[in-house]
């Protein structure tokens, strides 16, 4: 169902991926993991690798917590698939998108 | 022979209601040489068929003159309060301090919309077609002027001597927390005539006006704030006025035509769920901001929408066909975890926002063990026990970063899966290529209904990414919000708790 408007109806997204430019938004959702109320959302360039990102933006957010063990291993998903991050690739080429939520939690620690 | 001038007679006077039917509905007339759908412009398109405006039954069956003799008296009455309050330091027999966190809340996020109210209820007093919700509409548009008005001089004292209510209304405007009532208001004003009367006349004045309203008074009452207590008192009469215009709002549209029955249905689907997500603003005020209890919110939402709504209106409204709200019972399973919830997600970030939060004191965490014994032992105890430990190694549960919002409610995405409490309900639509993510079935279904409206979102964390909220630091949005040193954070320590303990010290040493 479409809103019921008095005129022509079409606007923008206000968030859309051109805003941002060369990066886009990403979501990390640490699941199991109830320290965080919810999951963070960062700013983060698409060709960005996935070390950098590991280390620049989640391990930053992540270590507030004082249980956060970088070094455990994780379980990672993406779309609802498991995915197996590597530490070269850029988050483009893994497949994360504008606004995608990448969810992770602790297999080991 | 001279005739002797006649007695003057008496002129009878006519009665209120004589006054009101004569200054109000007499004064109409039907445009005869302009189209009545270019005078009222706005009232077909949403499809809602209304065949005689006669027979709208106005709650306010008062003249401009009458309303403003009755509403002068109460603010009277409430002026000498607030006077006599500051005079005597009135302040410092408050509960607590922290106490006007739920004020300073109320200030920012619900005072506004009392002036968007006004200014909506203006637009409705003239767009409306029938002279009774016209005047209706106006006297309700004068009315939450005055709240307004009140509220701001009530709350005023306090800001002479405690943080956070400086800066209230840039901050509605800008900060994080406050687009949650700001942007549910503005979805009802940037929404038709109709359907604004269901969202705000109905939903949030009449369905949820006890759990959004009311526990602020009950909570200031409780907790030594004369002042408030005596703005609700003051208000009350208003608010009673607009709950029967909100039901009668619905009321006219069900009779009305039988066409309307499934808009309205759809309308009261939608701000059931808009309005009950801003009431998680109150569920945590009431479970953990008042330093003295009223009632859980458990409790408040069994009494006030199990008990009265639920039994109450809607075994009524069954008579037009109307159901209960979609997802009610997503709500209803909700109310033994939402305010811990809501108040979890406060507390992390409560670095940038314009309240101060603490870690539940040993007495308040067995009230909460006590009130919700299926639920806070289990999933929230083992929280605070590990931010108490955090704490004593030195720090401090702020959390270095920007959380994920709702696009509907915009609330951080810390509800759970219904029937889940330990797993976070992530919901997510598609519209023209862009994903949106969504807190709950009910704001999923809000955004799915309606995707136009809400990728309109200004939605405070993206917009701090696109760069249009001040700066990329913390203190450079801070700056921009309008909150300064102090306002918030942790509540011991904090400028507000050093003061009050320096007040209360200094009064027990005089008294010696």
């Amino acid at each position: 169902m479409a809103v019921k408007s008095i005129g022509a109806y079409d606007f923008p997204s206000r968030s859309r991926q051109e805003l941002y430019g060369d990066d886009q938004l990403v979501h990390v959702w640490f699941q199991g993991n109830p320290w965080f109320c919810a999951a963070a959302c960062y700013r983060a360039p698409k060709a960005m690798r996935w070390a950098d990102f590991w280390s620049q933006m989640v391990v930053p957010w992540a270590e507030e917590d004082p249980g956060f063990d970088p070094g455990a291993t994780y379980a990672w998903t993406l779309h609802g698939q498991p995915m197996t991050p590597d530490d070269d690739t850029s988050l483009e080429d893994l497949g994360v998108v504008h606004k995608d939520v990448i969810g992770m939690q602790v297999l080991s620690g | 022979m001279t005739i002797a001038p006649k007695a003057p007679r008496a002129i009878k006077k006519l009665s209120m209601k004589q006054r009101y039917q004569v200054l109000t509905r007499d004064l109409d007339w039907e445009p005869t040489y302009v189209d009545p759908k270019d005078v009222f412009p706005h009232t077909e398109f949403e499809g809602i068929k209304i065949h005689d405006w006669s027979k709208w039954e106005d709650p306010f069956r008062l003249t401009v003159d009458s309303y403003c003799k009755y509403q002068a008296e109460k603010d009277k009455r409430l002026y000498a309060v607030l006077d006599g309050f500051a005079q005597g330091q009135g302040h410092l027999s408050l509960t607590d301090a922290s106490y006007l966190n739920a004020m300073k809340l109320f200030l920012q996020g619900v005072t506004p919309l009392e002036y968007q109210a006004h200014r909506n209820f203006a637009y409705l007093a003239r767009h409306l077609n029938g002279p009774g919700p016209r005047f209706a509409s106006l006297c309700q548009s004068i009315d939450e002027l005055r709240h307004t008005q009140t509220e701001i001089h009530t709350l005023s004292n306090y800001n002479k001597y405690y943080s956070g209510f400086h800066n209230y209304q840039q901050m509605h405007d800008r900060v994080w927390y406050l687009s949650v009532p700001k942007s549910f208001f503005d979805d009802a004003l940037a929404a038709g005539p109709f359907e604004f009367l269901i969202a705000i006349g109905f939903s949030f004045e009449y369905l949820l006006t006890n759990l959004l309203f009311v526990p602020f008074m009950s909570g200031a009452s409780f907790n030594g704030d004369l002042p408030t207590m005596t703005f609700g008192f003051s208000a009350q009469s208003d608010e009673s006025r607009h709950m029967t215009l909100g039901l009668e709002a619905i009321k006219f549209l069900l009779e009305q035509d039988e066409a309307n029955v499934p808009i309205v249905q759809a309308w009261i689907d939608k701000w059931f769920w808009r309005g009950y997500r801003v009431t998680a603003l109150v569920a945590q005020m009431l479970d953990y901001m008042l330093p003295r209890k009223v009632m859980s919110w458990k409790e408040a939402f069994e009494l006030y929408f199990e008990e009265q709504m639920m039994k109450g209106l809607f075994a009524d409204l069954a008579f037009y066909g109307i159901t209960p709200p979609r997802h009610v019972g997503d709500a209803i399973a909700e109310k033994e975890i939402l305010s811990h919830q809501v108040y979890w997600i406060l507390y992390q970030y409560s670095h940038a926002a314009a309240f101060t939060t603490s870690v539940p004191t040993e007495e308040h965490e067995k009230w909460l063990s006590e009130t919700y014994p299926d639920t806070f032992d289990k999933h929230y105890k083992e929280l605070w026990d590990k931010e108490r430990e955090n704490i004593a190694n030195g720090g401090r549960h702020f959390v270095r970063g920007l959380p994920q919002l709702c696009q509907v409610c915009q609330i951080p995405m810390g509800f759970t899966e219904p029937g889940d409490p330990t797993t976070i309900c992530q919901r997510e639509s598609e519209f023209k290529g862009e994903k949106f993510q969504t807190c709950s079935n009910g704001c999923q279904w809000i955004f799915e209904r309606e995707p136009e409206k809400y990728v309109q979102a200004w939605l405070p964390v993206h917009q701090i990414y696109q760069g249009n909220c001040g700066g990329p630091t913390v203190p450079d949005v801070l700056e921009w919000y309008g909150i300064q040193d102090g306002d918030g954070g942790e509540h011991l320590g904090s400028v507000d708790d050093k003061n009050w303990q320096d007040w209360h010290n200094d009064t027990v040493k005089e008294g010696n």
